[in-house]
């Protein structure tokens, strides 16, 4: 549509100065403060700052993604912070106290591909959970591929990897010793990790 | 849930208010955008809180027949923005400033007359739609901006659609007449290069 509005539209500030997704905890203290004021009576949320390094995965289908690794790996989406942006989104998935954006394959702007465009990953996550055999147990469950069966690793954590619906690579640990800190029985020191 | 129209979670929302939160969740980034495009980033983040803690308390005057309720929070967003008119001006100026430096051309020849030249254009655009009345400019701006549908601004602003037809032709008028007045080209396209791409 090219009209006399065409200045106008122009003029719009997003489109002479590119402008970046900010920082989603933005979102979450705004909802913070909404829902302390909706219900005086509610335990305040805790609001984690955004970590100062996180990545960005491409997908070809950003949402389907987001639904994945919500389902399959218990990810929790900051929703109050999703970004919709000519029918492309951005979102942020939290896990403890870690961050993980989800945007759609970008390769015009960031240069940044879905495994499934690549046709190979070249990075992997490193994720820490709380209770490493149910989280696996709840993966393998909801259909996770996983790559890398569940073993006590020599370095000292209980892992196992899997690849996502678009073929990035997860990797899910627990350290022994928060195994120990929970009441399970990680493989004594010097016992072999397969015994 | 997801698949939940806003007006049944704002029904919902009258008996069990923390139901509201969904209503922040799926709209509270538009709206964020919207404010920054207008204010600027610092106000964007101090009204977006502000702009669904007005919708919570009036969620009772909602019309339940409309499923979709962005353009009610454009309305109270813009509403907001009013307050700020000063503040709007500036910052209506300083894009058009950033405007005339960004989409000068490139060649080198032409780059000094150019970008004054481009420069005088964008501020006039500015100026003009600085010195719209209020209504005219949200409607023109909630079209233009945004995207909204007549109906929607319609909406947005508590008026019939014809008043918003009618707010945007006379805003279109003076838009040409005063973007013209003093430069006498207004009628020769305002560079019309790539203006830069969305980052995200």
């Amino acid at each position: 549509m090219s009209d006399d509005l065409d200045p106008l539209r122009r003029l719009r500030p997003d489109r002479i100065e590119p402008d970046d997704p900010g920082d989603p905890a933005v979102f979450s203290r705004a909802k913070e403060q909404l829902m302390s004021a909706i219900d005086e009576d509610r335990a305040p949320g805790d609001v984690f700052p955004t970590p100062d390094i996180y990545p960005r995965l491409a997908y070809g289908d950003e949402l389907a993604a987001v639904d994945y690794l919500t389902r399959v790996f218990q990810f929790a989406e900051v929703r109050e912070a999703r970004m919709e942006h000519d029918g492309k989104y951005l979102c942020w998935l939290r896990v403890g106290t870690g961050v993980v954006m989800l945007g759609h394959a970008n390769p015009d702007v960031h240069l940044i591909h879905s495994p499934l465009d690549a046709g190979l990953t070249t990075v992997m996550v490193n994720v820490y959970v709380h209770d490493i055999d149910a989280h696996y147990a709840h993966a393998v469950r909801e259909g996770a591929t996983i790559t890398m069966e569940l073993d006590d690793a020599f370095f000292g954590e209980r892992r196992y990897e899997a690849t996502d619906l678009e073929g990035h690579r997860w990797h899910f640990g627990e350290r022994f010793d928060d195994i120990r800190a929970r009441g399970g029985r990680p493989p004594e020191p010097g016992e072999p990790p397969d015994a | 849930m997801e698949d939940e129209p806003d007006a049944a979670v704002i029904a919902a929302s009258l008996a069990v208010p923390a139901r509201f939160g969904a209503i922040f969740d799926r709209h509270a980034t538009v709206l964020h955008r919207y404010l920054v495009r207008r204010l600027g980033p610092d106000e964007g983040e101090s009204l977006v809180g502000e702009v669904f803690r007005i919708a919570f308390e009036k969620r009772h005057t909602y019309d339940l027949t409309r499923p979709g309720a962005r353009p009610w929070l454009y309305g109270i967003a813009t509403n907001l923005v009013a307050k700020h008119r000063r503040r709007e001006a500036r910052r209506l100026r300083a894009t058009a400033r950033l405007a005339g430096r960004r989409l000068v051309p490139d060649d080198l020849a032409d780059r000094v007359s150019g970008a004054l030249d481009a420069t005088d254009r964008w501020n006039r655009v500015a100026e003009a739609v600085a010195a719209l009345p209020e209504v005219e400019r949200d409607a023109l701006l909630l079209h233009a901006w945004e995207g909204l549908a007549y109906d929607d601004i319609a909406a947005a602003q508590g008026v019939p659609v014809g008043t918003v037809r009618s707010r945007l032709h006379r805003a279109r008028g003076r838009l040409r007449e005063l973007a013209a007045a003093d430069g006498g080209e207004g009628d020769e396209n305002i560079d019309s290069r790539d203006p830069g791409r969305i980052g995200s």
